[in-house]
């Protein structure tokens, strides 16, 4: 009897430990990378920050955001709070690894303004998110290894250490990925000492046009005790932009298509 | 046509025009009480309310955007401004603007080159929001779209001329004229150009945005914003009357910005063909002038991102051609080469709540600058709170050197709705 624990123990170890699955921690951050997640889409984004006191702050946010030709195109209308109103920023991102190009339209200033590409480390608007966290970034960045398979609410995941090739705030990450899906569930973030930095949990998703998208997530910053939660709504895909969408013209007249 | 009444007919014109945009309205402004206190002086010479109003109405066609903003101060009248008055048509690849309108042109910050389609509002110095200093144009502004490229032509029918400190504004400066202490001048009000066809104001542009390298060419046939003297006369041995007046010159500039690694540049330059200037010649007759010089106006800026905060500095040159020592603005002597460098940096802190922010003007010959920090929290619901210092140092003949006495702290509470 004593002898059959042990062998099932070993046995469930080894389930528990090695994946259940043939590709490399590489071929499953590439397949989550070339996931389908629409040409197109439009959201509105409620961006709501906790700071360590309790204190909440809301933003709303109109994000429209276009991939063509290895560019993803991003336009974002702030709609509240009031200080920030008819303020809208544009960014290309591209495939092959140059920075980032950003514009600016300060409605005040009446004028749109290319603005130094933020570090990818950076918050992104105060938040706990940093840009970073808010694209897609490049697997090539980071190495690979498929920890283990876990179930996270009720799904298969694919637990993925990255560890990065350069110098990052968070140099080691814990991926949890939904077998066959390719997005995550959720995101440990560590920092150089090895302490856990901040955790991006999945609060809900759906399947919207056949694409699984994210809802409602919260990343949770454990040193500052600061937290930031992004609710999607009216989520649409393939949606179709005018040629010049993603233009100067368009952040000056607004979110109105 | 006074004030009130103009900004009474604006208001029924957009109003009336509103059913062609039958559509939807939203109002959103801003509320400011702004009071300063003058070092020297230890006074507050500023002390005023605000009200910025902005009411956008849209519909199919476009929009109607309506402005107005009020401004407070103790034991002043009220003083009632339509900031903007405007419409908006957006066809498929034309957006065509109409009414009283800020342009705003250039990519540089705190210094005009090629921006000079909207006259400047120099009532103050230094102003509580630095986007209050243009004032508005009656203009048809019509852009239009091809690919990554934009056309742009602007026609002003009534030229708008600066707005200088009122008489007893502590930002009003004595302007030394070049007469005996025998002799009284009188300087009479400038003449507004009549308002013909022929005297109203055309600008043209073409832009290509694009992400390695965005650029624009312009050029303008414009009246000078500030008045120059255009004539003195001697009505008997003890008197001059001093004539002011506008004078109108093209010009021809453009901008450009690209990034270079994490930076962006940028540079813009402005050619005034044939500027109008007043020579001082005391040894004359009549000892104020007219004369005509090409100017050139440059400016090299560079912004970058270092220790999570936002960096910039710029470098702003002015050359006069055919330069000689009589040449005067405001009666003060105007150098061959003027050199000016900017400097900010900026940063937040407490998740973006606390920004600090430094943004430096320093004018090399002679030496003066003004430091302007500043600190400005976010208290939420669209509330923020704002402290910082406008310090005039160096020498007195310089732009800024000139308001040393000037130097001040401010607070400003600013509530977005």
């Amino acid at each position: 009897m004593k002898r059959t624990s042990i062998l099932l123990l070993i046995i469930l170890s080894i389930m528990f430990v090695l994946p259940a699955t043939d590709l490399s921690g590489e071929d499953v951050m590439w397949n989550v990378y070339n996931r389908d997640s629409g040409d197109t889409m439009g959201a509105n984004l409620i961006m709501t920050i906790t700071n360590a006191r309790g204190s909440v702050r809301e933003r709303s946010i109109a994000q429209y955001r276009q991939d063509l030709d290895g560019v993803e195109s991003k336009l974002m209308f702030f709609l509240s709070p009031s200080d920030v109103r008819n303020t809208s920023f544009l960014s290309f991102s591209y495939e092959d690894g140059r920075n980032d190009d950003q514009y600016i339209y300060l409605p005040a200033l009446k004028r749109v303004k290319r603005i130094a590409s933020d570090s990818k480390n950076d918050s992104f608007m105060g938040s706990d998110f940093t840009y970073d966290d808010m694209g897609s970034r490049h697997p090539d960045l980071d190495r690979h290894t498929v920890l283990r398979t876990e179930t996270v609410s009720g799904l298969p995941t694919l637990v993925i250490e990255s560890i990065a090739q350069g110098a990052e705030d968070y140099p080691r990450t814990l991926s949890w990925v939904v077998d066959g899906q390719w997005f995550g569930l959720k995101k440990e973030f560590y920092l150089p000492d090895g302490s856990l930095g901040k955790t991006l949990t999945i609060d809900a998703f759906d399947e919207i046009d056949g694409i699984a998208v994210i809802t409602d997530m919260t990343m949770s910053n454990h040193k500052q005790n600061t937290s930031t939660r992004i609710q999607m709504q009216d989520v649409e895909f393939n949606l179709e932009f005018e040629s010049n969408f993603f233009s100067e013209r368009q952040m000056k007249i607004g979110p109105r298509r | 046509m006074n004030k009130k009444i103009r900004i009474a007919t604006s208001l029924l014109i957009a109003f009336l025009l509103t059913p062609l945009f039958a559509g939807e309205g939203e109002f959103n402004g801003m509320v400011r009480d702004y009071a300063a206190f003058r070092f020297s002086e230890a006074d507050m010479p500023v002390h005023e309310i605000t009200a910025d109003v902005r009411f956008e109405y849209y519909g199919d066609l476009g929009k109607l955007t309506l402005h107005p903003v009020a401004y407070a101060n103790p034991n002043k009248e009220l003083e009632l401004s339509l900031g903007e008055a405007y419409a908006d048509i957006y066809l498929e690849n034309t957006d065509i603007r109409v009414g009283m309108q800020k342009v705003i042109w250039g990519e540089a910050e705190g210094a005009f080159i090629t921006d000079l389609v909207s006259p400047r509002n120099m009532k103050s110095f230094i102003l509580a929001d630095f986007t209050e200093i243009r004032k508005a144009v009656p203009a048809i502004k019509i852009d239009h779209y091809q690919g990554d490229y934009m056309m742009q032509a602007i026609w002003i029918s009534h030229f708008v001329p600066f707005s200088p400190p009122s008489e007893n504004s502590m930002w009003r400066q004595e302007v030394i004229l070049p007469f005996p202490s025998t002799v009284t001048a009188t300087i009479h009000d400038p003449t507004l150009p009549n308002p013909t066809l022929e005297n109203s104001e055309f600008f043209a542009s073409l832009s290509h945005f694009a992400p390695k390298l965005s650029w624009t060419v312009n050029g303008g046939y414009q009246w000078g914003d500030e008045p120059l003297v255009t004539a003195v006369t001697a009505p008997s041995a003890t008197t001059r009357d001093i004539a002011q007046g506008y004078e109108r010159y093209p010009f021809v500039g453009g901008s450009l910005n690209t990034p270079i690694a994490n930076a962006v540049l940028r540079l813009e330059a402005a050619l005034a063909i044939d500027k109008p200037m007043n020579s001082l010649d005391t040894t004359a007759n009549p000892p104020i002038s007219l004369e005509k010089h090409h100017q050139v106006q440059t400016l090299v800026g560079l912004d970058w991102n270092m220790f999570g905060a936002q960096w910039s500095s710029q470098y702003l040159m002015i050359y006069t051609h055919d330069h000689h020592d009589k040449l005067v603005f405001q009666m003060k002597s105007i150098n061959e080469f003027a050199h000016t460098l900017t400097f900010r940096v900026q940063d937040t802190f407490l998740d973006e709540r606390l920004t600090a922010k430094l943004f430096t003007y320093v004018e090399l010959d002679p030496a003066n600058a003004l430091f302007r920090p500043s600190l400005s929290y976010n208290l939420g619901d669209g509330v923020i709170v704002e402290g910082g210092a406008e310090l005039f140092v160096g020498d007195e003949e310089g732009t800024f050197g000139s308001y040393q006495n000037n130097s001040l702290a401010y607070l400003a509470l600013r509530w977005y709705f």
